[in-house]
């Protein structure tokens, strides 16, 4: 009798923790592995800052998705959203030459915008959020192509808005990780530390229990769509800076990208919960195994097959592990 | 039902620990065949626990259970059904967009007619069931368009439709009428003579008393007490059960002041339920909402609250034009709501006790009064208060709540709205599924709330708890009023006369005005 208390507690914990750290373990693994076989290619600050680099863009764009996912929708735009904020950052500079700064400022105001439009038709019209933003996700991408006439923007970017993404903090660290990490600590405060963040989990717990708590659930769910919009913008905004040119798809695989590392991110330090640092660490386990399979010569698709894998086995092994460590 | 024969579950040495709290401690109890055995117990001391070992919810850490002496493992809730024990546990699954029948026959096996479910044949065989219950909608309803208390008659449905040896009811009466409520026993006697058994777990402590043969009382994990139940009485029970003697909560002759009036109704409608309420509740007043299951008192409840759709009529409240549209038109002005169904409607089930605590009243957690960020450490505060205040039973501010028992849940949902300092606070079955202790800890509360100038406006089913708490008990019917009692008429008797009675609207409106 005492072994079987001692199996089944024990068998509890180890499931509990699997539920948990189960991610992060793989993480470790993954790091540890590349990093004995190719200790000079991957073991090295400078490729950790690369990845940590190339990781930025993706991690603005799904930390601001993770607030609408958070309030139980989903925003297909949002990357749509990206690649306009694109065009429209260059296109203001170049066609209708306005200074950087306002034209920065120009594009994210349209990206929010985009984003109210978006928590309207979902909570005023009732539509279902994928229906609903596939649908504006349309209309911005014709919008898209008719600035444009579906050609790049390239030349005549000022050089200020291209250094803009190509500044090196202590000459070392690019300074893409810094706007990436001033976003997601703003994000991570607003969700955990303010009146709004608290609302926007309850109004994912159980909408109706918020509602009759006397909280306004729409106007919640219409600010959670501004954030997921602006945050693509930023993120579309930094790309055009880093490829130099306004091009009216560049943004648009992030969307596939983001989801997935939400989701890998939801099975990462709590029980199925999506939160900001599960999204990050979800995109970091993501890049990292971009990275070492590409050090390891392995083709683009191998990466594809990897991403994929990867989901769905961290996402059921998390799931079984919270139904037997709940037994 | 073929098998006549009986059946005898043993529990031996039966051990559960959550997170190294023990739920159930060494718990030794046979349940009889023919048999209708009371399982009460203070809020938290492991009766539900007890009950999902036995459906193989959860696996025990120690000891084993022996059906007619071969010991059995109930890995999961399959192996329950097969061996002849059906539940009805202490919180609702339905499917909301699932009609009754097919909720009814989720996991079990259905007719078929040429290898297709045949839900003709399924509906006939369930319709006399529902009956027998009391369910008096089409069984093709959405469960959605069907009240909560209704919702039960579904879930005890389901549990009789089986063929089955014994059934276990974890508070199955927690929402429900007393008309309900006689139904069910006759169901329930019914059952023992056909000699199965029946597990019935209440708070209700009358009720265990009526129909219970023996009753066991369950205290921390620990069996405290097991014994017939005509060998019992009441202070007995009760003392068991709090592991002190509570003392019985007398109706108090509430010679309060006849202050202002406070909410004033007039003539109120809404599209359907609701016909035509006036009444008026003054400051300080404690008013009781009584009437059968479906006479409209939650609706118009909802409809002040501002969760349903007004069509006519005014409503003052503390002096000014109050037109509610949402609820947080009802908040702003100072009123509060305690919903009746609590996992749907009360609490954000995949947070934690402090989440939910505090998350009306978040401006109170700021530090600096101008911005709006919240202090942890100022929630937690307020969160071990409300922990206090109502005895409220949890690992810690941070456990999540769904790992409350139901009574403290419901506790939760209550103590939530303090910081809010509400002017009314309106409750929806208050103290479903809360213990003898603890519910006489919220009718004192209530008490002294009322005291202070807070007004009470209470929806109750429970005729014993009425008289105890009101000072003014008016009765529903169709979505009119049938009458009013006032403090010393209120008595179980005239409630439920009335609940049958014909509307007398106007009288009443000038009755509650002087
Ligand atoms: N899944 C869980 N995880 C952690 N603790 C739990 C879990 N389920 C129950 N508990 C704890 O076990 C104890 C017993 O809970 P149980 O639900 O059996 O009480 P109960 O007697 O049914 O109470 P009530 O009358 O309030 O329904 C409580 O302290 C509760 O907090
Ligand atoms: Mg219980």
């Amino acid at each position: 009798m005492n072994k079987s208390i001692s199996k089944n507690e024990s068998r509890r914990r180890f499931f509990r923790f699997i539920g948990k750290f189960g991610t992060i373990v793989f993480l470790l693994i993954m790091i540890t592995f590349f990093s004995i076989m190719k200790p000079r290619a991957f073991a090295t600050v400078r490729n950790l800052l690369n990845v940590l680099n190339q990781s930025s863009l993706l991690i603005i764009i799904a930390c601001g998705l993770t607030a609408v996912v958070i309030i139980g929708d989903f925003d297909m735009s949002v990357a749509i959203t990206a690649s306009f904020s694109g065009v429209l950052v260059t296109g203001l500079m170049v066609k209708q030459n306005l200074p950087i700064w306002f034209a920065i400022i120009c594009t994210i105001a349209i990206c929010a915008l985009c984003g109210m439009i978006n928590g309207l038709i979902v909570t005023k019209l009732r539509v279902s959020s994928v229906i609903a933003t596939i649908g504006t996700g349309g209309i911005i991408f014709g919008l898209n192509y008719a600035y444009t006439s579906g050609s790049p923007i390239v030349t005549g970017i000022p050089k200020g808005f291209l250094n803009m993404t190509l500044i090196r903090l202590f000459g070392k660290i690019p300074i893409n990780i810094i706007y990436m990490a001033v976003i997601v600590f703003i994000l991570w405060i607003i969700l955990n530390r303010t009146e709004l963040g608290q609302r926007i989990q309850a109004v994912g717990g159980n909408s109706v229990a918020t509602k009759l708590s006397g909280i306004n659930v729409d106007s919640i769910k219409i600010t959670s769509y501004i954030f997921s919009s602006v945050c693509g913008g930023i993120t579309g905004i930094l790309l055009s800076s880093v490829i130099g040119s306004g091009n009216s798809t560049a943004a648009d695989s992030y969307l596939m990208n983001s989801f997935a590392a939400i989701f890998l991110g939801s099975a990462t330090l709590k029980d199925g919960e999506f939160h900001i640092l599960g999204t990050l660490i979800g995109v970091i386990i993501i890049n990292i195994g971009f990275n070492g399979l590409a050090i390891f010569g392995m083709s683009n698709y191998v990466q594809y097959i990897f991403q994929g894998a990867i989901l769905v086995c961290a996402v059921a092994l998390s799931s079984i592990s919270r139904i037997y460590a709940n037994k | 039902m073929e098998n006549n024969k009986g059946m005898t579950i043993s529990i031996k040495g039966l051990t559960k620990a959550f997170a190294g709290v023990k739920a159930l401690d060494n718990v030794n109890l046979d349940i009889v065949a023919g048999k209708v055995h009371g399982l009460i117990g203070a809020n938290g001391a492991g009766k539900s626990t007890l009950i999902k070992i036995l459906a193989g919810v959860y696996q025990p850490d120690y000891g084993e259970i022996l059906i007619d002496g071969n010991p059995v493992q109930i890995l999961n809730p399959g192996v329950a059904d097969s061996l002849g024990l059906s539940f009805i546990h202490q919180e609702l699954n339905m499917v909301p967009d699932f009609n009754v029948i097919e909720n009814i026959m989720l996991g079990l096996k259905k007719e078929r007619k040429f290898g297709l479910l045949d839900w003709k044949a399924t509906a006939n065989k369930i319709i006399p069931v529902l009956v027998q219950v009391g369910f008096n909608k089409s069984p093709f309803t959405p469960i959605k368009e069907v009240s909560v208390a209704e919702q039960w008659l579904v879930a005890i449905a389901k549990a009789l439709y089986k063929d089955v040896k014994l059934i276990a009811m974890d508070e199955p009466t927690a929402a429900l009428s007393e008309s309900e409520v006689e139904r069910l026993f006759s169901i329930i006697q019914d059952l023992s003579r056909r000699g199965i058994g029946v597990i019935y777990v209440s708070h209700r402590l009358d009720e265990v008393i009526k129909i219970c043969d023996e009753i066991t009382v369950f205290k921390d994990g620990l069996l405290t007490l097991h014994e017939k139940t005509a060998n019992l009485t009441k202070v007995e029970i009760i003392t068991a059960i709090a592991g002190r003697k509570v003392e019985e909560f007398e109706h108090i002759n509430f010679n309060y002041e006849k202050g202002e009036v406070l909410l004033d109704v007039k003539n109120l409608y809404d599209e359907n339920k609701i016909k035509g309420v006036s009444f008026s509740l003054k400051k300080g007043e404690v008013l009781g909402l009584a009437g059968l299951v479906g006479s409209g008192r939650t609706e118009l409840i909802m409809t002040l609250f501002g969760a349903r759709k007004r069509k006519a009529g005014t409503i003052i409240f503390d002096g000014k034009e109050f037109t509610p549209n949402h609820p947080k038109d009802a908040v702003i002005r100072g009123i509060a709501l305690v919903p009746e169904n609590r996992r749907e409607e009360g609490l954000i089930t995949n947070k934690t006790l402090n989440f939910n605590i505090n998350l009306p009243a978040l401006s109170v957690l700021r530090n600096i009064k101008s911005l709006p960020f919240i202090s942890m450490k100022k929630s937690s505060s307020i969160t071990t208060k409300a922990i206090d205040k109502f005895m409220i039973k949890t690992n810690g501010v941070n456990s999540p709540i769904l790992n409350l028992s139901g009574g403290n849940q419901q506790k939760v949902v209550i103590g939530k709205w303090l910081e809010c300092n509400p002017k009314l606070i309106i409750m929806d079955e208050p103290t479903q599924g809360v213990d003898v202790g603890a519910r006489a800890e919220i009718y004192k509360l209530i008490r002294s709330m009322s005291k202070e100038g807070i007004s009470f406006l209470i929806v109750s089913s429970d005729v014993e708890e009425l008289p105890i708490l009101c000072d003014r008990v008016i009765v529903m019917a169709n979505g009119q009023f049938t009458g009013e009692l006032q403090s010393c008429a209120i008595s179980k008797e005239e409630i439920l006369h009335l609940s049958y009675a014909e509307p007398v609207q106007q009288y009443i409106y000038e009755q509650g005005r002087q």
